[in-house]
């Protein structure tokens, strides 16, 4: 593969990590018209459960005994239940108390999520995993995950043993498959019609029998699962992970989700994309280019904001005066 | 009545505090020489986060003393007054006057912390007391205004580049190097050193690339090496960005040379997996102690004296800043002054553990003890000990 083959993958590899959250801020300003700010941190969380949990597993001596891909359906299913309960939990305590208040509440207030699940994850991960692989260990070479406030590793769970270029094929089309399933999910289920449906109105919604309350939730239990994806997706294209990553994954998942059109999942992949290639093409052309990219990924998103505020595929909004 | 009690008991507990700390401060007083004594400031964090370096700089320093007091080349007494700085500004501050309103002093050494030394050095200039920084390493510290009060037999970080380069370019015979820093003081500090040493050579590098602190994709930029024909990456940043660089090196086959100063020498380097982190080259300051007749003499001395401290990256250096001092001592004979000893040590060239040591026009020690680190198996090999020195293993790129 060429050179210009090499930045290509790239792109569109980085593209995906941010359109998966990315597609998280919708799904979330869809329902509720708030901004979550802590789809960062979240997908950060679940990537680390998946190494915590694959600490755990691995000690006590399951993970020998069964073929990898059922290891990395059982890690999946344990980060998702995970995420989908701090999805939860963020809606429970820094969205619900804020629904009468104005928008910029819960925007504070899941930012202010967001430092405290980033700072647990850097005090508490540490101790509280190798204590419990303390617990279970059968295996003779039990695993620890190292001090807190360091880079983790990311167990090698897609393509082990295999290429990169293996491991990043197989990335790129789990996150088509994702895409394919919640374009299904939203088009083709009742749930996710009913998610469109308030998105689009509430109150209509409301009155034509949609209950609103459970569908709220439910969008926060996908939206966690789906941020448990991307945190594994992304762990394992990075190989090591920071605790602290999630700020600068979440402003520029949010940036794309900006850009595409806040309540489109379809202007989230563009918006995502499109931030993958203006970087990764910043970097990899102009010589001397890499201190510019974030700039100019920013700035693409501000000139978005100035001459297309709603998006790359977003509806014009009239306001009734 | 509570209140009352509380406040006499603290007023009890400073005053011993204060009693005990004085009785510290005059410690290792003695009664040789005909009574004449001569006295030196010693700074460094005792208590507090830093205090195992601190600490065991300390003792090495008391050690170097104690032995000169005890080898009978002094016609006076030397005398320590040792201050634990804390780590703390402000701390380090009073620390200092302490030592420059005591008459006898004649010079000073101190600091672990730069952020210590930056407030203090002040206070010496002022009160005209030469001051040697042994352990605090901000390349600022050391500058046109602070000279000739102030002078550091410590490596700066930038200075570390002079080894490296050595090695890489000479040694190892590297032509290509790519240059990737990150965009603070720090990665810029570093890459306008390694390219002055590529200048020296009459070299320049085949591409130059900053990132931003906290950057996690490289793949772009290793587009760029490849293309650019690199045979050696030079890495001006520190372990959390350098660690995934070197990841990334090994994903995308880059088949260069990965090295970098002693940021990187971290155990969080390791942990990425052990092919991937395979022959990162990293110089680390100092020296491998046991390498040296010197060195070894050192530790056997220090072990001996029973110190609950163990030798920590930096006592080296305290011992050292201490072999400066008391050379510097005997220059000036019998009548020692803060003068007189400023122009010894600014002027002078010292033999000691580490080597000579000589100053430069801002009194920043020229003498840049170091070594190579490089990893082998997942672990970090001193290079002279590895596969890769006997020539069992190559790096990449050749």
């Amino acid at each position: 593969m060429g050179r210009f083959g090499n930045l290509l993958l790239s792109a569109i590899l980085c593209g995906c990590t941010y359109t998966l959250v990315a597609i998280g801020y919708c799904l979330f300003f869809g329902v509720l018209d708030v901004v979550v700010f802590c789809c960062g941190d979240i997908a950060i969380f679940g990537a680390f459960s998946i190494i915590g949990a694959f600490t755990i597993i691995w000690s006590a001596g399951i993970f020998q005994a069964v073929p990898a891909i059922v290891a990395v359906l059982i890690l999946l299913v344990v980060a998702s239940i995970l995420c989908a309960a701090l999805g939860l939990i963020t809606y429970r305590v820094s969205v619900k108390p804020f629904e009468k208040s104005s928008a910029l509440m819960p925007l504070l207030s899941t930012i202010a999520l967001g430092v405290v699940i980033k700072e647990v994850l850097g005090l508490i991960f540490q101790p509280v995993v190798n204590n419990i692989a303390k617990g279970v260990v059968r295996v003779d070479d039990p695993k620890t995950v190292v001090g807190g406030r360091n880079p983790q590793s990311m167990p090698q769970l897609i393509a082990a043993g295999g290429s990169t270029l293996t491991r990043n094929l197989i990335i790129i089309i789990v996150v088509a498959l994702i895409l394919l399933a919640l374009f299904f999910f939203l088009n083709k289920t009742k749930l996710g019609l009913s998610m469109q449906a308030i998105s689009q109105n509430k109150e209509l919604a409301l009155m034509t029998g949609v209950n609103v309350k459970s569908c709220i939730r439910w969008t926060f239990i996908i939206g966690g699962v789906l941020l448990a994806i991307g945190g594994f997706l992304l762990g394992n294209y990075q190989t090591i992970l920071r605790f602290d990553g999630g700020t600068m994954y979440g402003t520029k998942g949010f940036a794309a989700a900006v850009v595409g059109g806040l309540k489109s999942t379809w202007g989230a992949v563009i918006g995502g994309m499109l931030l993958g290639f203006v970087e990764v093409f910043t970097a990899g052309l102009i010589p001397g280019g890499t201190k510019f990219q974030n700039v100019i990924a920013f700035i693409v998103v501000i000139i978005f904001i100035v001459f297309k505020p709603e998006g790359i595929i977003g509806e014009k909004v009239a306001e009734k005066v | 009545m509570m209140k009352k009690i509380t406040a006499i008991a603290l007023t009890v507990f400073m005053v011993t505090g204060l009693l005990l700390t004085g009785c510290g401060g005059s410690g290792g007083s003695g009664d040789g020489g005909g009574g004449k004594t001569v006295k030196l400031g010693f700074l460094s964090p005792i208590t507090g986060a830093n205090a195992a370096e601190g600490a065991a700089a300390r003792n090495a320093f008391k050690l170097a003393i104690d032995q000169a007091n005890e080898s009978g080349d002094f016609d006076y007494t030397i005398e320590v007054i040792e201050i634990d700085d804390k780590s703390d500004p402000s701390t380090g501050v009073a620390g200092a006057q302490k030592i420059v309103s005591d008459p006898d002093v004649v010079a000073a050494t101190g600091h672990w912390n730069s952020g210590v030394a930056e407030a203090t050095i002040p206070v010496f200039k002022e009160a005209e007391i030469p001051m040697l920084i042994w352990g605090a390493i901000a390349s600022d510290l050391t500058s046109k205004d602070n000279y000739p009060w102030i002078t550091r037999s410590a490596p700066t970080d930038v200075q570390e580049n002079v080894p490296l380069a050595k090695a890489v370019l000479d040694d190892m015979g590297y032509k290509k190097i790519f240059i990737i820093s990150d965009t603070t003081s720090y990665g810029a500090g570093n890459s306008k050193a390694f390219k002055a040493e590529l200048e020296s050579r009459g070299m320049k590098e085949v591409g130059f690339e900053e990132v931003q602190e906290g950057t996690v994709d490289f793949h772009a930029i290793l587009t760029k090496v490849k293309s650019s024909g690199a045979d050696c990456v030079y890495w001006g940043g520190v372990v959390t960005e350098g660690s995934l660089l070197k990841n990334q090196m090994y994903e995308d086959k880059v088949d260069a040379l990965f090295c970098g100063i002693s940021g990187n020498y971290s155990e969080d380097f390791l942990k990425i997996s052990p092919e991937a982190s395979e022959g990162a080259l990293v110089v680390k300051p100092g020296i491998v102690l046991e390498s040296t007749d010197a060195g070894k003499k050192f530790i056997e001395d220090y072990e001996a004296a029973g110190f609950s401290e163990p030798i920590g990256a930096y006592t080296p250096y305290a011992y050292t800043a201490a072999e400066i001092l008391l050379q510097a001592l005997k220059e000036c004979g019998d009548d020692v002054t803060p003068e007189k000893m400023r122009d010894a040590i600014k002027d002078g060239s010292f033999d000691g553990i580490m080597g000579t040591t000589t100053f430069d026009d801002i009194g920043q020690t020229e003498l840049v003890a170091a070594y190579l680190n490089v990893v082998q198996d997942g672990k970090w090999t001193v290079y002279d000990d590895s596969e890769y020195a006997d020539g069992t293993r190559t790096f990449p790129g050749k």
